[in-house]
């Protein structure tokens, strides 16, 4: 039997918990078919949160399938991003796919990268500080040394991968006008993977502390405000602290999502809700960081 | 005499493919490693960060403060950028470490948790490898 997971028209992590609560409703053994064809945007969220979805589906039963978008500039907007390159390899892909490179000279400063390994983070951090430099500063008024914070946060938020996830995974940057919500340019960055998740990766450690409350938040809490790490050795638990601080300094947002739960750093411009539990389960740990446009003058000084 | 250590061309050593950045814990604990075999525990060294891009937090705990917590007695840093030292200072304080730096016009200071850096001071100063110059600056080496 074939299950339809119907992929929203405005992908991003908004849309997300109802993309993962369709996921959700599949059973071991069911054959998945994404349907993106009514899809009309995708935010780097969006794409790489299909690919675990496609990974861990695979993993479950037979090759997935997924329509590809219908609309033209749309499918050729997720060909540049770097996305069919890699769901070739997870999905049975239907629909007319053009064959673009992912994109060179774009807003698509990061396309849809694999990360695996540690030389992948070195290949992403590399690639980012050519590309990203340009549109850090002149586009978002950054100070320009704020590159290599931005290089540093992209580092940590994909060694998750490399040291937690038990699997790889995947990253995407791409800076784009945020009319909706902000009315600014934006530059995100989608690091997502369909791996063991945060509760399980410090069940060992941190279960036991937290008690009956021990769960997704407990763990997502656990992570991101008190910085704790499954690894014993004092030094841990270093990146997503630097990361919070990173972009506390930018005004940005992070929201990671694992399992059942949500969190998120939330900056004033936003309204999202700091931690959400008992959502639709979805694999692995899907991290968002924003850094908007700043108002006037660049960012504050302060850390 | 006190070991210089080029970072970036360590790093080279440490890993295979050109890499100027230094990121992720595998790759900080190739170039701690490398460093360590040269160096005595409880010296003194003096490492250069001149020609390192990107240094992650990471790195930062891997190399710097692990150097610092098993290995060295007082370590100099020089060759930093801010976004170096924003790696650094952070990783050094909440372990309750510092280090010596070396600002561009030669006076050193303290960076990580700041009680321990007047002491690293005093050492440096007591072994005549720093002196102090009028209006209290301490300089490095010794002129």
């Amino acid at each position: 039997m074939t299950r339809l997971v119907e992929v929203p028209t405005q992908f991003d992590d908004r849309s997300f918990d109802q993309f993962a609560a369709a996921y959700a409703q599949a059973t071991d053994g069911e054959r998945l078919l994404f349907d993106a064809h009514a899809a009309e945007w995708a935010s780097p969220y969006g794409l790489v949160g299909l690919l675990v979805a496609g990974e861990a589906a695979a993993r479950r039963g037979e090759r997935p399938l997924l329509t590809a978008p219908a609309n033209p500039d749309v499918v050729s907007y997720w060909a540049r991003a770097g996305f069919f390159r890699e769901a070739g390899d997870l999905f049975e892909v239907h629909g007319k796919v053009p064959r673009t490179k992912p994109a060179v000279e774009s807003d698509v400063l990061l396309p849809v990268t694999p990360v695996r390994a540690a030389e992948d983070v070195h290949a992403v951090v590399s690639t980012i500080q050519q590309r990203a430099s340009a549109i850090l500063s002149s586009e978002l008024g950054l100070d320009p040394k704020a590159t290599m914070g931005f290089a540093m946060a992209l580092s940590e938020s994909c060694q998750n991968i490399v040291e937690h996830a038990g699997t790889g995974g995947w990253v995407a940057v791409q800076a784009y006008n945020w009319r909706r919500k902000l009315a600014r340019r934006v530059v995100v960055i989608a690091v997502a993977d369909a791996g063991v998740g945060f509760r399980h990766s410090l069940e060992p450690t941190q279960a036991k502390r937290f008690g009956e409350r021990w769960g997704d938040a407990a763990a997502l809490e656990a992570a991101l405000i008190q910085g704790t790490s499954r690894f014993r050795d004092p030094g841990r638990g270093q990146g997503l602290a630097g990361i919070r601080r990173y972009l506390a300094r930018w005004e940005g947002k992070v929201a990671i999502r694992s399992g059942t739960a949500r969190i998120a750093i939330v900056p004033r411009w936003d309204d999202d809700l700091p931690l959400k539990d008992g959502l639709p389960a979805f694999p692995g740990s899907q991290v968002l960081l924003i850094i908007p446009e700043q108002e006037s003058g660049g960012g504050s000084s302060k850390q | 005499m006190i070991p210089h250590i080029m970072v970036q061309a360590v790093l080279q050593q440490s890993v295979s493919g050109f890499y100027t950045d230094l990121v992720t814990r595998p790759t900080g604990r190739a170039v701690r490693e490398n460093i360590e075999r040269d160096l005595a525990p409880g010296t003194i060294a003096v490492m250069d960060f001149t020609g390192v891009g990107c240094l992650d937090y990471s790195c930062a705990d891997e190399i710097v403060a692990k150097l610092v917590r098993d290995k060295v007695k007082v370590l100099l840093l020089r060759g930093l950028t801010e976004a170096h030292r924003e790696a650094i200072q952070p990783v050094l304080a909440g372990a309750g470490l510092a280090v010596l730096c070396e600002r561009p016009d030669g006076v050193l200071e303290g960076l990580g948790a700041s009680e321990p850096a007047p002491a690293l001071l005093d050492e440096l100063v007591e072994r005549r490898l720093a002196a102090r110059h009028p209006g209290g600056s301490i300089r490095f080496p010794a002129a």
